[in-house]
């Protein structure tokens, strides 16, 4: 609809239409602020002849009588055709040219300017990540760029989320995009470190022009992220606060019984629950008969004691388990530049309370980038950054431990005090409140960035850079069973454990780029490297046991000690390399580049491997032949072909291996740890894809279309053995698959006045996977999933539910025939095609308003075409007679059950024992299609006359909010990344939902000063 | 010139990397080819066997309450957590019985890479007692794994089958099922070819040569061979049984005295594994919270007189409900709770099949007397008992109830003799016998539920592995 409507108001606003006379015009020529411009040319369309505009902007020129249009071009502005109307005076406001195309990104190993880039590319400016308070910049990346795909892993402070270019290429290997960061490739935790507000733009590279020279970690993408640098002139001091406010986004579709209707729900399921048994014994003989049950009192008596129960029961226990979440970010920056020098520097520091009780992370960084030009051929620079965070985790498990898990496990009628005033334990017999007080869990991250490097122009058309990398984080963990706390006492002693990661990396990177233009339309571009990576991890873990009081929390207070360990794992990568370039005027292109890589994690035979690509571009607007297609205001073909690699996560991943890290009866042991696969071998990818960038009436609609074929073979995954070998896998390469797909950006300015102006961005991906060939016909995985020729990725295997049977309140299910059992069998299970945990489209509508000195902007985002296994929901309802489950809280949805023959109900026969459990079947598979407002921005800019008489350059107010509304079918939330944290990275994120951290709603406010 | 000189120079310095940069290797692992080079080498490796068996199959499992659950001795608690209702209510499927599967044979893989490298090594009492210590242990878990997912050997027929008894560690291979009577002959091969090898000196940690006579006579009861179950137990005991006396009884269990134990998998206080205590219970603001309670029926067979009564069962009040809580694996004292080893053949047990061998092999007399034997040395007061046929037989294997409770025999026991599972309908979780009762109550003799399912992973990996009927 929406496409529709912006083609007809674009259309119609070049179609105005008049009559012309011959004659001289006279005009001026404003830019956006209303100043003069000068030396603007102004030149009639068809003729050769032109002028340029005094210095007040004036110009006079002659028109012929045929004559329709007058072009006006001005250096930094969008080239103007104005329609010669009847008027002899004109006055011509000109649009700032988008200043990002001459822009620099450093994408290949090399700097380029924004409009050279000739791949399928996408960038994202620093104008849209600033301001926007968003935790991480993985969520800042969903739908600014299309064919990447963000999936949050949870809503806990700091989580990164997971990244997927053009689809899911890997199975055991590391699906994530190389993540480049000022030169030196960066873990997500080191990544989510980073402070948004330094970034000057974030490049993703898509297809194999641009990625293939990033060789063999490529084959998921790569996201080049460049930090600021200063611009030319005056020091600029900015600073900026904001102050948030989170809450619970709230579950869609389901809500949880109130206390009296799971009273009553118990009582309808015959059951008896603890407190209301133990209530009845204590007034047997004295308010109720001597052999008094639940089920032979009066209604009276039995709705006294539910009031009682009720009467002692929280309003609401989610104000318990969470809390109000806050954030607050304070943040400086100074930044400039003269001829020699350029800097930029920040601090900022932020901190953020979850809405998880206790739960919180500050975050607290600072950043310089200077760059000085030592002589005029010799550039020497720097960036250097720290940031450290420290939070306070919650447990996140699927157990009562878990606060958040735990408000799925506590029944509504539970107090959450005793009478004496401690924590109630409840019928889960552990406090999570208590655990929170008492088991605390700190997390301290500590991240540095250092770039250095050397940039020499040896000769004219010959730059040399030398660069080295340094990425070091560490990581210390503390997590103490403080003595006197519940679980010390269930446990039988206290104990704190401290754990630490060292994890040190630096790469070095030598380049010689050679260009050159012969002729003024021949242009080259060769780039030669080489680079050497080096990975370092370290990491230990010490625990301790018999600590005297809560209060001292080093280990030398206690009396045992009880482990100490160490791990280290290495791996390095050699790399040479090379790209060339050639284009014609800037009409024609063509680029090949190539890559070899040695990497440590394969044995000798397989180390290397070659990667290449081969592109070619066409910008047919540059030809002559279309200057007189005037509606075609840009048009650009490109395609690419190549291929890309990818190693599998484990380090030693070839070698047969006897672990020497256990122990029997406190003696050394030996254990059998992998299976030897001397034949492993890269993951390779071939890209190709096909794409054309459009502009028409003068940019005012532009878009990009891309098609892309993604193939990978030699696929890792850790492929089964049979069990009886002693092992379940060895890793291994296993087969093919592809993900093919297109995507689609369109934008229309719809409105373009200086003091109005509105654009809608919409983008749209499309992604298939498939299994294209693989060692056996299907290949059993994780999460009741499949690999199967012919059938995406993990396509769920699950036995088919068919409902309750009306006759006798039983679940039904499909026989592996097709038929209709009451029996539940494994032997059942089938592959349900086309079910896969796999988003096959998600996309985002961007909409921006500028009015006078507000501005708003608004974007939703959506996916879908993926299912999850919805365990969260099988788990708040219980199956007939099912006691264990049933002293759960239930959802409201359980009260659809089955109670007398004929009824179609949702669930089977409460009463009913051989309904008990309710098995893992479709029944619990769900689509995770949705829609989100994702965010939601208003803000006002200070007139600059104004700012200036309060002494400022500038000033901005804003409020903006995110996750404010979710359009859903799912039962709960759909936004689904990991199960929960501590039960590790599921086999694809989104497969299983399973109490993880749950998803915020935020409203920020805040204020942004330059002075 | 200058800018050349400038160049090399940081070319120089910052491009100091090789191809031996590529040559990474792990560092707390040892490659394959390299695990069996010398004697301890061989000595980490049989360890490793032993901590198999602790880490995956017998201590940090629920193999010590399974074989209850599945069976009458034990009761779920309506207060506990409600753990294993999948067993307890006999509905589980190839989903929920991996460990047991997977597990063993992961410790049996370690026993196969032992014997395929021992001949590397010189004749001796070295050499010997390694090769006797890997065909012991890999005997006792497969005869343990066949146990649970296979009938036993006397209520099977020729057409029976049974997974492999694999004895490579050929990672390739796709086995599939045998006849379980040869498979349950070659434990006996095994464990016959050990005992002449294996040292009488290895610690009750660790398999030796009366532990593995101890297991030849629990397995020739299973196969119903009383005569090599009579001698084979002769063999365990020698001529006067150590049995622990009623005081020392206690310290069994708190691990304070090794008598009366053949063979125990180590847990230590560094080991740290609780599993052992938390399968039957927590402790929460000092009171117990159980997930399974003595059944009352059982309960009612345990006399004042009995010192297993006051060492296995604990009656007092969770929830203000009285319940009759076990408490054999409380742990060591002062230690912490739960973690204590796992006793998984003591010479009680042995006796016991002594005495069921005699009597089913019509010796009254040696019956009675090894009954009595027992009973001396539980009971106080004690009256010897004068008992003989069916009424003898009974008053034995009531016997082996009591004293193996909670250890997880009783359901491969009911198989072995194949009896059906009948817990009482009448009763419940509560000391007093009222309280939340067994859903289900009964399992036939015959049903196919007495042998577990086999892993759906491995069935659907292996298709030449048949799942067992009924699944």
């Amino acid at each position: 609809m929406s496409k529709k409507l912006l083609f007809l108001l674009a259309v119609s606003l070049t179609c105005l239409n008049l009559f012309a006379q011959n004659r001289v015009l006279t005009g001026r020529v404003f830019d956006a602020d209303g100043k003069p411009i000068t030396g603007a040319s102004v030149i009639v369309r068809g003729s050769k002849s032109g002028v340029l505009t005094d210095e007040n902007g004036n110009f006079k020129i002659s028109v012929a009588p045929d004559a329709k249009f007058i072009i006006i071009n001005s250096v930094g502005q969008l080239v103007q055709e104005q329609k010669i109307s009847n008027a002899n005076e004109l006055t011509i406001k000109m649009a700032p040219a988008d200043a990002s195309l001459d822009e620099v990104v450093v994408v290949g190993y090399q700097s380029l300017k924004r409009k050279d880039l000739n791949g399928s590319t996408s960038i994202v400016g620093s104008k849209e990540i600033a301001m926007r308070p968003m935790q991480n910049f993985t969520q800042i990346l969903q739908g600014k760029a299309p064919g990447l795909q963000v999936t949050g892993a949870s809503g806990q402070p700091g989580a990164a989320g997971f990244l997927r270019i053009r689809g899911t290429g890997s199975i055991n290997a590391t699906n994530e995009p190389l993540i480049m960061i000022d030169g030196i490739a960066v873990t997500s935790t080191a990544f989510s470190l980073l402070n948004p507000n330094d970034i000057e733009n974030i490049t993703v590279l898509k297809d194999a022009s641009s990625s293939a020279i990033y060789g063999s970690r490529a084959a998921n993408g790569v996201i080049v992220v460049t930090t600021k640098g200063g611009k030319p002139g005056a020091a600029q001091i900015r600073y900026s606060f904001q102050r948030g406010f989170a809450s619970l986004q709230p579950l869609k579709n389901v809500s949880f019984m109130s206390a009296e209707d799971k009273l009553r729900w118990e009582y309808e399921a015959g059951l008896t629950n603890p407190i209301i048994d133990s209530m009845i014994r204590n007034r047997r003989g004295v308010s109720l008969p001597g052999n008094a049950t639940l089920f032979n009192i009066t209604d009276l008596d039995r709705t006294n004691l539910w009031g009682t129960m009720v009467s002692r029961a929280p309003a609401n226990w989610l104000d318990y388990y969470l809390q109000n979440g806050k954030t607050t970010m304070h943040e400086l920056s100074i930044s400039g530049a003269n001829d020699k020098m350029k800097y930029f520097f920040s601090v900022n520091n932020f901190d953020e309370d979850g809405i998880v009780y206790k739960n919180f992370r500050n975050r607290l960084g600072a950043r310089l980038n200077v760059e000085y030009k030592a002589t005029n051929w010799l550039t020497t620079g720097v960036n250097v950054s720290t940031a450290y965070a420290r939070e306070y985790q919650t447990r996140e498990l699927f157990n009562s431990q878990a606060p958040w898990t735990a408000y799925f496990l506590t029944n509504p009628y539970e107090p959450v005090f005793l009478p004496n005033g401690s924590y109630n334990l409840t019928m889960l017999g552990f406090s999570a409140l208590e655990g929170q007080d008492r088991n605390t869990f700190f997390n301290n991250n500590l991240s540095t960035f250092a770039t250095g490097f050397l940039e020499a122009r040896v000769q004219k058309n010959i730059v040399f850079k030398s660069l080295l990398a340094i990425n070091y984080n560490t990581n210390i963990s503390e997590s103490y069973l403080q003595p006197g706390s519940n679980l010390a006492a269930i446990l039988g002693y206290n104990q704190k454990t401290d754990g630490g990661t060292n994890d040190f990396q630096y790469v070095i990177t030598n380049t010689a780029n050679w260009t050159k233009t012969l002729g003024s339309k021949h242009n080259f571009n060769v780039l030669l490297g080489q680079e050497f990576t080096k990975r370092n991890f370290y990491s230990y873990s010490l625990a301790a046991r018999g600590f005297p009081t809560p209060s001292v929390t080093t280990l030398d207070n206690a009396a045992t000690a009880q482990t100490a360990t160490t791990s280290r794992n290495q791996w390095s990568i050699i790399s040479y390399f090379t790209s060339a370039s050639y284009d014609y005027d800037k009409r024609i292109g063509v680029k090949l580049s190539a890559r070899r890589d040695g990497s440590s994690r394969f044995g000798s035979n397989n180390r290397f491997a070659n990667f290449w690509s081969a592109s070619a571009w066409w910008n047919a607007k540059n030809e002559k032949f279309m200057d007189n297609v005037r509606f075609l205001s840009d048009l650009k073909f490109r395609t690419s072909i190549g291929t890309a690699g990818n190693v599998p996560n484990q380090f030693y991943g070839s070698l047969g291996t006897y672990a020497l890290n256990v122990a029997y009866n406190n003696l050394p042991a030996a254990q059998p740890a992998q299976i030897a696969n001397p034949d492993l071998t890269w993951e390779k990818n071939n890209n190709w894809d096909i794409g054309l960038d459009f502009g028409l009436f003068n940019n005012r609609i532009t878009g990009t279309v891309d098609f892309y074929n993604r193939t990978t073979n030699d696929l890792l995954y850790s492929q089964p053995v049979s069990q009886a070998t002693g092992f379940s896998s060895v890793l291994s390469n296993i087969g093919s698959l592809t993900n093919k797909g297109y995507e689609l950006t369109l934008t229309g300015e719809i409105i373009r006045k200086k003091n109005f102006k509105w654009s809608v961005t919409a983008t749209y991906t499309n992604n298939d996977n498939k299994v294209t060939s693989l060692i056996s016909d299907n290949v059993p995985s994780a999460n009741n999933t499949r690999l199967v020729v012919g059938e995406a990725l993990n396509t769920f295997f699950m036995v088919r539910w068919a409902g309750i049977n009306p006759e006798n309140g039983r679940n039904q299910y499909l026989a592996a025939d097709g038929s209709v059992t009451e029996t539940y069998s494994l032997n059942n299970a089938v592959l349900l095609n086309g079910k896969s945990p796999l988003v096959r489209y998600f996309g985002s509508i961007n909409s921006n308003f500028v009015f006078r000195d507000f501005d708003l902007s608004v974007q939703f985002y959506y996916s879908g075409g993926n299912y999850i296994y919805n365990a969260m929901y099988a788990n708040n309802l219980a199956d007939g007679g099912n006691a264990s489950v049933g002293l759960r809280p239930q959802y409201t949805d359980a009260f659809n059950y089955w109670r007398k023959r004929g009824d179609i109900a949702q669930l089977p026969s409460l009463t009913d024992p051989t309904q008990k459990q309710n098995l893992t079947s479709d029944r619990f598979l769900e689509k995770g299609d949705y829609i989100t407002l994702r965010d939601l921005m208003i803000g006002y800019n200070m007139p600059s006359e104004l700012a200036k008489s309060l002494k400022l350059k500038g000033l901005r107010f804003y409020v903006q909010g995110s996750n404010l509304f979710i359009g859903t079918k799912f039962r709960g939330l759909p936004e689904v990344g990991l199960a929960n944290r501590e039960s590790g990275t599921p086999i694809q994120p989104g497969v299983l939902s399973l109490y993880a951290y749950p998803n915020t709603r935020v409203v920020t406010v805040g204020v942004d000063v330059r002075f | 010139m200058k800018r050349i000189i400038t160049i090399i120079s940081a070319a120089v310095m910052l491009a100091a990397c090789s191809k031996k940069e590529l040559e990474l290797n792990p560092f707390n692992q040892i490659e394959t080819s390299q695990a069996f080079n010398t004697e301890t080498d061989v000595n980490l490796a049989i360890l490793g066997i032993y901590q198999g068996m602790r880490a995956n199959f017998y201590v940090n499992s629920t193999w010590n309450v399974i074989g209850d659950v599945l069976a009458d001795n034990v009761i779920i608690s309506s207060l506990g957590r409600q753990t294993l209702t999948t067993f307890g209510d006999w509905r589980y499927n190839g989903d929920q019985t991996i460990a047991l599967f997977a597990q063993g044979y992961s410790i049996t893989r370690r026993a196969n890479a032992v014997l395929e490298n021992i001949d590397k090594f010189p004749a001796g009492p070295f050499k010997d007692n390694a090769r006797g210590e890997a065909l012991a242990t890999r005997a006792f878990i497969y005869f343990d794994m066949s146990r649970v997912f296979s009938k036993t050997f006397e209520n099977a027929t020729t057409a029976d089958s049974t997974m492999a008894y694999i004895t490579s560690t050929d990672a390739k291979q796709m086995p599939v099922k045998e006849s379980l009577r040869g498979f349950y002959q070659k434990i006996v091969r095994d464990l016959t070819s050990a005992l002449p090898l294996i040292s009488s000196n290895n610690g009750v940690g660790r398999l030796n040569k009366s532990a593995v006579s101890g297991l030849l006579s629990r397995l020739y009861l299973y196969m119903g061979d009383f005569t090599n179950c009579i001698s084979s137990s002769n063999a365990a005991l020698g001529t006067t049984p150590v049995l622990p006396t009623r005081t020392e009884f206690p310290s069994v269990w708190a691990d304070l005295t090794n008598n009366g134990v053949l063979f125990k998998i180590s847990n230590t206080t560094l080991d740290n594994i609780n599993t052992p205590g938390v399968n039957y219970y927590q402790t929460i603001g000092g009171l117990i919270r159980s997930e399974y309670v003595c059944d009352f029926t059982l309960r009612q067979l345990y006399e004042a007189s009995d010192i297993r009564t006051s060492t296995y069962i604990q009656t007092s009040l969770w929830n203000g409900v009285l319940q009759n809580h076990i408490i054999k694996y409380a742990g060591r004292p002062g230690q912490v709770a739960g973690v204590v080893d796992a006793k998984v053949l003591r010479t009680a047990e042995v006796l016991l099949n002594r005495a069921e061998a005699y009597q089913r092999s019509g010796n009254d007399a040696l019956a009675l007397a090894d009954l009595n034997l027992l009973r001396a040395n539980r009971y106080s007061p004690y009256v010897p008992l004068t008992l003989s046929g069916s009424a003898l037989l009974a008053e034995i294997l009531k016997e082996r109830r009591l004293e193996l409770a909670f250890e997880g025999d009783r359901f491969w026991d009911l198989k072995r003799r194949n009896q059906p599972v009948l817990r009482n309908a009448t009763t419940g979780d509560r000391a007093d016998g009222t309280g939340v009762r067994f859903i289900f109550t009964t399992l036939a003799a015959n049903d196919h539920r007495f042998q577990l399912p086999f892993p759906s992973s491995e069935i659907n990996f292996n298709p030449g592995f048949k799942q067992n009927p009924g699944y």
